[in-house]
C-alpha cells in the first residue's frame, strides 16, 4: 500500500507554477502573455476570486479571463463580492464559467436575473459581504484569485493604497491553502510607498495595460437635496441621534444621510449636540462629511474603501482618517463590514421598498441588484453585548436579561421619485425570487432588525411595539397615502403618539418651515471644497466650472 | 396638464393669506387666501396627470387634521404627495407664526 | 467607445421620408414585391407601403454608416426594426429583409381586418396594467410592449382594450389612448402571421452576427443565428421587452446611441432612462454631422 500524500495541494500548486515557469521573470509575466498564463494556470470547475467590489476592479485581469479559450478554461466557479462588469457575465455565457457566488450586481442586475432564470449560471448563493469573505476560509476556499494592486515592488510587495478595500481578505484566503495568488498591477517600482500585502503571499505579477477601474460611488452633489430630505434629516437628529446619544454609526450612500452630514454642523449645532453625538464613523471618506470633520464633529472615521478625489484632504487629516506612515489612507472592506456589523451603535440607510412588516428591498422591478454591505449593518447580531448609551437605550424595562439591540434605521421618502408608493404589501423582491428561482427572497435588511422608519410624515419607533400587529399600525401611521398609509386612522395615530411609538416633527420639536437649503452646511460642490481648504479634489463629473 | 379641484366643509378661517413653495420641477407652489364662505375650495393645476386620486387623500388627511377656513391654490410641477404635504404643512406653521 | 444603434418600427414615417433613398434600393423592392413605394401621404395610410418604405430607409442608413467605416457593438430594433437591425448585425442580407417585411406586413393586412389593435398606458408599472386586464376578465386582452418602465402597450380587442383604458384612467395612468395600429401585434393571436415567417424562413440563409443583437421577446443580448431567428419569426406574438433591451445596452457598457431614421422617439426613452448616454438621431443630424460626432467622440474616449 502507498503511504497516502497530504501535500496534494501544495504539489499541484507548484507544478502549475513550474509549468509556466518559461513566461516568468521573478514573479513578473509581461502583459502579453496573460492570456496564456491564465490558461495554464486556471484548470477547469476552478474556484476563483475575481476581485471587484462596488469601486475597485481588477478590470484588466477580468478582461484576460473573458478571452481564455473555453477549450482549456471552462465551468469555473467564480466567487466575486460584486459583478460590476459586462465581461463578468460574459464569460458565463461562453461557458468558461457557470457558477456564481456573488455579494452586489446593481450595475449587472438585469443581465444577472436573466441568466439565472435561464440557467446561463448557476448560483451558489447571494451573499452578504461578510457571509462571502467568511465563506473563503471555510467551503469557498479559492483555487486562484485574482487582485489588483497600485504599485507592486520587484519582491511582489503590493501597495493597494486608499483602495486597499478587499484585496487582503482574498489573498489571504489563497495564499495559505494552496491557492495561487495573480496580481495585476498599475506600476511596478523599486520601492512600494508602504506594504499593504506582502511579496512573500503572491505569485504572480502582471502590469495592467491600463489602471484598474475606479468609481466615485460615495459622492453625492449637495445640490441634489431636497427640503423633504432636510425635514427628514431634522427629525433623525431630534428623535433619534439625539434621543438615544448615539456615538457610533455608519451611513448609508443615499441622499438621506447626505443631508445629515450637512446638518450636523448647522442644525446639530442650534440643538447644542456638539461633542455629544456621532464622533466615532464606520463610512467611507464621503465628501458631504467634510464639513463635520472640519467643524470638529467628526473624530474618527474608518474606511472600507477610498473615494475618488479626497485623497489629498485624507492625508492632511490623519488624526481622523486611518492613514499609514506613507500618508496615505489605508482602507479594509472586511474588517470595516465587521465593524459595521458588531461595533456600530447606529446605521441609517435608505431603501426602494418597505412592505407592511418593515421588511426592506432595493430588489424591483425584474432587477437583481444583490445584497452587498447594508444586511451586515443593517442586523442586529444577537449575541452582541454593548454597555454604550444607545444600545442599553432599546433594553425593554419589564426584563432582568433583556438586551440592547442596535439601532437599524430606514429613511424614506414614502413615495419613490416615479410617483409609487415605497411603501408596498408585497415586496417586488418576492416576484423576483421566483422568477430567478432563489433560495431566498432578497430581502435587504429584515423587519426583526429595523428599530427605526423616518419618513416625511413622522417617525416609527418600531422596537417599542410589541407585537406584529402594533409593528404594522406603527408603520401605517408614517407611510402617508400609500395605499399601506391609507389604512392608518387618527385614532390609531393620537394613541401612538401619545405612547412615544410613533413622533411627528412637532412632538419632537422639528419646524417644517426650518427645512430649507440654506440649513445645510454646503450647498454645493464648490462649497465642500472651501470647507476642506481646497484640499478636496472633485472628479470631473462632479465639477461645475471644467 | 390638469385641472382639479376640490372642496371641504370646514369651520377654522384663516387671517392672512401665505404663500409657500416654488414654481420649479419636483416642486409646487401653495397659496392660503383668506375666505368669506363656509367650506374650502382647492384649486389645482397640475403637469402631472391621473393622480387626482391621490390629490383626494392628500387634502383628506390634510383638512382632518387642520380644518382651516380658506381659499387655496396649488401649481404643481410633479411634486412627489410627500413634498405636497411638506408645503401644505410648512403653510400651516406660517399661518401659526403670524398670530 | 461602445455603440448601439437603435431601429424604429412603425409611427416615425412621414411623406418625402425616402427622397435620399437611392434608386436601386426602391427598384428592388418593385423588383421582389412588386410594390411601388410611392412615399406619400397616401402611401403612409398603407401598411405595407410604411413598413417597406422604413425598412428601406434603414437599409439605406446603415449602407452609409458602413460607409464611413461605422460598425455598432449592439443593435436593437424594435418590432419592424429588428430586420434592419438584423442586416447591420450581418445575419441577413437587404433583399432577404425586403421579402420577410413584406411578408410580415401583408400578412399581418390579412390577420384582423376589424375590431382589432393596440393600446398604450402612460403612468401605471406591467404589474399594475396586468392586474387591470385580469379585472376587465375579457377575451382577447393581452399585455404587450414594455417601452418604458410606466409605458406599456395592450393588443388584442378594441373592446377589450378600451374597458382597460378607462379602468386605467380611474387608477392613477396619466394616459390611456388607443394606438393607430389596426392589429393586435405582439400577442399570441398573431399566430398565423409567425406561421408563414417560420415557413418563409426556412429557405433563408442567414449568418452568424457580427455584434451583440438585442431579442424583443426577452430581452437579451445574443449572438448566434438560432437566437436571433427565433425573434424574426416569433416577433409578433411576444411583446417587445423594450425597457429590458435599454437596461441590457446599458449593462454591457454602451456609452452612445445611433438612432436610426424615422424619427427620435427611441432617443427620447433612452435619454430619460440613462441621461449619461451620448444619442444622435440620423433623422435630424443627417450622415455628415452623423459621422463628424462620432468620430470626435471616438478621439476623445479611446
Amino acid at each position: 500500500m502507498t503511504k497516502r500524500s497530504w501535500t496534494t495541494n501544495h504539489d499541484a500548486k507548484n507544478s502549475k507554477l513550474e509549468n509556466v515557469a518559461s513566461m516568468m521573470d521573478g514573479k513578473f509575466v509581461k502583459t502579453e502573455n496573460a492570456k496564456e498564463l491564465l490558461e495554464d494556470l486556471i484548470a477547469p470547475g476552478d474556484k476563483v476570486v475575481l476581485e471587484g467590489d462596488n469601486q475597485k476592479q481588477a478590470s484588466f485581469l477580468s478582461k484576460v479571463l473573458a478571452s481564455v479559450d473555453p477549450g482549456k478554461v471552462h465551468d469555473l466557479h467564480m466567487i466575486m463580492s460584486s459583478v460590476s462588469r459586462p465581461e463578468h457575465l460574459d464569460i458565463f455565457e461562453t461557458g468558461i464559467a457557470s457558477k456564481l457566488d456573488f455579494s452586489f450586481a446593481g450595475p449587472q442586475s438585469t443581465r444577472i436575473s436573466q441568466m439565472i432564470a435561464d440557467g446561463t449560471m448557476n448560483v451558489g448563493d447571494i451573499h452578504t459581504y461578510l457571509e462571502l469573505y467568511a465563506r473563503l476560509y471555510v467551503d469557498l476556499i479559492p483555487n486562484v484569485v485574482l487582485v489588483a494592486a497600485d504599485k507592486v515592488d520587484r519582491d511582489g510587495n503590493l501597495y493597494t493604497g486608499a483602495n486597499t478595500e478587499e484585496t487582503p481578505v482574498i489573498v489571504e484566503s489563497a495564499a495559505f491553502k494552496d491557492g495561487i495568488v495573480i496580481v495585476q498591477a498599475n506600476e511596478i517600482v523599486d520601492e512600494v510607498p508602504r506594504v499593504d500585502i506582502p511579496g512573500d503571499w503572491v505569485d504572480v505579477v502582471v502590469q495592467a495595460d491600463q489602471p484598474y477601474q475606479l468609481e466615485p460611488l460615495f459622492t453625492r452633489d449637495p445640490q441634489n437635496i431636497t427640503e423633504l430630505q432636510i425635514l427628514m434629516g431634522m427629525m433623525a437628529i431630534r428623535g433619534i441621534y439625539e434621543k438615544h446619544n448615539v456615538q457610533s454609526v455608519n451611513h448609508g450612500v443615499g441622499f438621506n444621510t447626505a443631508a445629515i452630514e450637512l446638518l450636523l454642523p448647522t442644525y446639530g449645532e442650534q440643538l447644542g449636540l456638539k461633542g455629544k453625538i456621532v464622533p466615532n464613523w464606520e463610512v467611507n471618506p464621503t465628501p458631504t462629511l467634510i464639513p463635520a470633520i472640519e467643524s470638529g464633529w467628526v473624530k474618527t472615521i474608518h474606511s472600507f474603501g477610498g473615494e475618488v478625489g479626497m485623497e489629498n484632504y485624507i492625508a492632511h487629516r490623519p488624526d481622523i482618517f486611518f492613514v499609514g506612515k506613507d500618508g496615505t489612507m489605508r482602507s479594509n472592506r472586511a474588517f470595516g463590514q465587521m465593524a459595521g456589523q458588531y461595533a456600530l451603535d447606529m446605521f441609517v440607510g435608505s431603501t426602494l421598498q418597505i412592505d407592511k412588516y418593515g421588511n426592506s428591498s432595493t430588489v424591483t422591478n425584474g432587477r437583481l441588484s444583490g445584497l452587498g454591505g447594508a444586511p451586515n449593518m443593517g442586523s442586529n447580531p444577537t449575541g452582541r453585548r454593548h454597555s454604550t448609551p444607545a444600545w442599553q437605550s432599546l433594553r425593554p424595562d419589564n426584563d432582568p436579561l433583556g438586551k440592547g439591540q442596535k439601532l437599524v434605521v430606514q429613511m424614506v421618502e414614502t413615495f419613490g421619485s416615479n410617483k409609487k408608493p415605497v411603501f408596498v404589501d408585497h415586496l417586488d423582491a418576492e416576484e423576483v425570487r421566483k422568477e430567478a428561482k432563489l433560495a431566498n427572497v432578497p430581502i435587504m435588511i429584515y423587519s426583526e432588525d429595523t428599530t427605526h422608519i423616518v419618513t416625511e410624515e413622522g417617525i416609527a419607533y418600531l422596537y417599542k411595539t410589541d407585537s406584529m400587529a402594533e409593528r404594522q399600525i406603527a408603520i401605517e401611521a408614517v407611510a402617508g397615502v400609500t395605499p399601506v398609509g391609507l389604512r392608518s386612522n387618527p385614532k390609531q395615530l393620537a394613541d401612538l403618539r401619545a405612547r412615544g411609538i410613533v413622533a411627528l416633527p412637532e412632538d419632537i420639536g422639528v419646524h417644517r418651515s426650518e427645512a430649507k437649503r440654506s440649513l445645510l452646511a454646503a450647498q454645493t460642490m464648490d462649497d465642500i471644497v472651501d470647507w476642506s481648504d481646497g484640499l478636496y479634489n472633485p472628479p470631473a463629473k462632479f465639477r461645475s466650472w471644467s | 396638464m390638469e385641472k382639479l379641484h376640490f372642496s371641504f366643509d370646514t369651520k377654522e378661517p384663516i387671517q392672512k393669506p401665505v404663500h409657500v413653495g416654488v414654481v420649479a420641477s419636483g416642486d409646487l407652489e401653495v397659496i392660503f387666501r383668506p375666505t368669506t364662505d363656509t367650506k374650502s375650495d382647492i384649486n389645482i393645476v397640475t403637469g402631472s396627470d391621473g393622480f387626482k386620486e391621490v390629490w383626494q387623500n392628500v387634502l383628506d388627511r390634510f383638512f382632518a387634521r387642520y380644518p382651516i377656513q380658506a381659499n387655496i391654490e396649488i401649481n404643481d410641477f410633479g411634486s412627489t404627495p410627500g413634498v405636497v404635504n411638506l408645503r401644505l404643512t410648512q403653510a400651516m406653521e406660517a399661518l401659526k407664526d403670524e398670530k | 467607445m461602445r455603440t448601439l444603434w437603435i431601429f424604429p418600427g412603425q409611427g416615425g414615417q412621414r411623406p418625402g421620408m425616402l427622397k435620399d433613398v437611392p434608386q436601386d434600393l426602391k427598384l428592388k423592392v418593385k423588383e421582389l414585391t412588386g410594390m411601388e413605394l410611392t412615399d406619400d401621404g397616401v402611401a403612409y395610410q398603407d401598411s405595407i407601403q410604411i413598413q417597406l418604405g422604413i425598412l428601406i430607409l434603414q437599409l439605406f442608413n446603415v449602407r452609409q454608416l458602413t460607409q464611413i467605416k461605422e460598425k455598432p457593438e449592439v443593435v436593437a430594433g424594435h418590432s419592424l426594426g429588428i430586420f434592419g437591425a438584423a442586416v447591420a448585425a450581418g445575419v441577413l442580407s437587404e433583399d432577404d429583409a425586403i421579402k420577410i417585411v413584406f411578408l410580415r406586413s401583408t400578412k399581418m393586412k390579412e390577420a384582423y381586418p376589424v375590431g382589432y389593435g393596440m393600446g398604450a398606458i402612460v403612468g401605471l408599472t406591467r404589474k399594475e396594467v396586468t392586474a387591470l386586464v385580469k379585472q376587465v376578465n375579457a377575451p382577447d386582452i393581452y399585455v404587450s410592449n414594455q417601452n418604458s418602465e410606466l409605458q406599456t402597450a395592450l393588443s388584442g380587442s378594441l373592446d377589450g382594450i378600451n374597458k382597460v383604458l378607462d379602468l386605467a384612467k380611474e387608477n392613477g395612468a396619466q394616459k390611456a389612448l388607443i394606438l393607430k395600429v389596426p392589429n393586435p401585434s405582439h400577442s399570441p393571436l398573431m399566430q398565423s402571421a409567425a406561421d408563414a415567417l417560420k415557413e418563409a424562413f426556412k429557405t433563408i440563409e442567414l449568418h452568424r452576427p457580427t455584434c451583440t443583437y438585442l431579442t424583443n421577446y426577452n430581452g437579451h443580448a445574443v449572438h448566434t443565428v438560432d437566437e436571433i431567428k427565433k425573434d424574426m419569426i416569433n416577433n409578433l406574438i411576444y411583446p417587445v421587452y423594450w425597457d429590458t433591451m435599454m437596461s441590457v445596452a446599458s449593462e454591457l457598457g454602451i456609452d452612445t446611441t445611433v438612432e436610426l431614421e424615422p424619427g427620435h422617439a427611441f432617443t427620447r426613452l433612452i435619454h430619460t432612462k440613462f441621461p449619461d448616454l451620448r444619442n444622435i438621431t440620423m433623422s435630424e443630424m443627417g450622415i455628415d454631422d452623423t459621422e463628424f460626432l462620432l468620430k470626435k467622440w471616438r478621439k476623445i474616449n479611446d
